[in-house]
């Protein structure tokens, strides 16, 4: 008996031993705990996309019974958007025609359009300490360690791991989370820093930069691990130390997400360790 | 023969349902619920079910399930791996020494022997969090989730209560 519990009692040990090294060695971003990672993660992706339907489809109805009692206000908002949606489609269709023509007189060779690749979201709750979701897209469909993940509104992050059908997208809210972005009207550079709270701040801003609350911010497409100009947010606050974003997507409801796979001037960046792409194999 | 060997796959199968069952809830707690707020404060089911069983029926959650359990938890819900691993190995481990003072408690003072051990959880979990990212990390979100699982617990302890009834009663409780 004596024997039997010090058994137990070094099992505990070692597993507490083993529980830090598992941890410091993730840290250390090993690729042997990564793919320890896709490959579980790769074998339930199906359940967990079985699973999640009927959960989306009872949000939906509940949503839809929600939309039946603001269906007017929608419909005179609606309306009302569609009205100044009109002049700037107007406004965008001149522009194309006034831009098509300077295009000819430069003789501008157009460049090929970016490949995306189309994925619901099928895993959330990153944790307290992470902002993270699984989609149902992995290598298979293209997809590519430090893709940019985007959906209808804007940028939602980017692809941190990949299976070969399943991917787990860092937000851009979390604490590991560095994009390089650009203020549109004034192209201030900076860089994006999650911190696991709603509003990601920017970092890096060169001194004395006039930066005003409700400007818009867009990826710069420095490094070339993204593609420029994917809409990021607004500015949401500014004080003498911190500026932070309000971001176009809603994290809370994300459901189907775009991978851009590739894009003109795609280049291998190197900007953060955990963004390096690895040759395809 | 058959029969013999047909009960003993029945019994082996109830005998692991626990944990087949924690791992199922965990998994279950990991799909997106489009809830605002929801998935940074998304309860702790490892912790529960671990807590739960480590209490009623401790030696079908032995050390090494705990911490399997964790290992699953961790890898689906994206925390650092190995995380809640230690967490859910140290409750089970906490646990199963007081045993003897569990006996025959009431479930108000079990209630709050899972809080106390869901505070110190969450605790443990923000410093190192904290240690991993060389960072001081705001430790809302987990007291929040703490706050959350505590008062969700009640009812998972229920479910837990009748599937035990439902799985574990025709098996001999002698292993």
């Amino acid at each position: 008996m004596p024997v039997r519990a010090l058994v137990h009692r070094f099992a505990l040990l070692f597993l507490i031993l083993a529980a830090f090294a598992i941890m410091l060695l993730g840290k250390a971003e090993t690729v042997v705990v990564e793919r320890v990672r896709t490959g579980v993660v790769d074998v339930v992706a199906p359940v967990m996309d079985a699973a999640s339907r009927p959960i989306a489809t009872v949000t939906e109805g509940i949503d839809r019974i929600g939309n039946f009692f603001t269906v007017y206000e929608d419909n005179e908002r609606l309306r009302e958007q569609n009205a100044r949606l009109l002049e700037w489609q107007n406004a965008a269709l001149a522009l194309a025609a006034e831009n098509s023509t300077f295009r000819k007189m430069l003789n501008y060779i157009p460049e090929p359009g970016a490949r995306f690749a189309a994925a619901r979201v099928i895993g959330d709750s990153g944790g307290v300490f992470v902002r993270s979701v699984l989609v149902n897209a992995g290598t298979q469909a293209g997809v590519e360690k430090g893709d940019a993940v985007i959906n209808g509104d804007g940028l939602v992050g980017r692809v941190a791991e990949t299976g070969r059908q399943s991917g787990r997208v860092l937000l851009i809210t979390d604490l590991n989370s560095r994009i390089p972005v650009v203020v549109e009207k004034t192209r201030i550079r900076a860089i994006l820093a999650g911190d696991n709270s709603g509003q990601p701040k920017l970092a890096f801003l060169p001194p004395n930069a006039r930066l005003e609350v409700g400007d818009r911010i867009v990826t710069s497409g420095h490094g070339g691990v993204f593609p420029a100009g994917l809409p990021v947010g607004r500015i949401a606050s500014v004080s003498d130390d911190v500026m932070r974003i309000e971001a176009f997507a809603d994290f809370d409801r994300l459901e189907y997400v775009r991978i851009v796979t590739s894009f003109p001037g795609e280049t291998a960046g190197h900007i953060v360790p955990s963004t390096v792409r690895r040759p395809a194999r | 023969m058959v029969a013999g060997s047909f009960r003993c796959i029945d019994r082996f199968a109830r005998l692991l349902s626990p944990f087949v069952i924690s791992a199922a809830l965990v998994l279950f707690a990991a799909l997106p619920v489009q809830i605002p707020g929801y998935g940074q404060i998304a309860f702790n089911v490892g912790l529960m079910t671990v807590f739960y069983w480590a209490i009623y029926r401790p030696d079908l959650m032995p050390a090494v399930a705990a911490f399997s359990l964790g290992l699953w938890q961790d890898i689906l819900v994206g925390s650092p791996v190995g995380l809640n691993a230690l967490i859910l190995l140290l409750a089970n481990w906490a646990i199963v020494s007081q045993r003897t003072f569990f006996q025959g408690k009431s479930f108000g003072v079990i209630w709050f022997c899972f809080a106390l051990v869901t505070i110190v959880a969450a605790f443990l979990a923000w410093i190192i969090v904290c240690g991993l990212n060389a960072s001081l990390i705001d430790p809302s979100p987990g007291l929040f989730q703490g706050v959350f699982t505590i008062g969700v617990f009640p009812f998972t302890a229920w479910l837990l209560a009748r599937l035990q009834h439902a799985l574990l009663r025709p098996v001999d409780v002698s292993v």
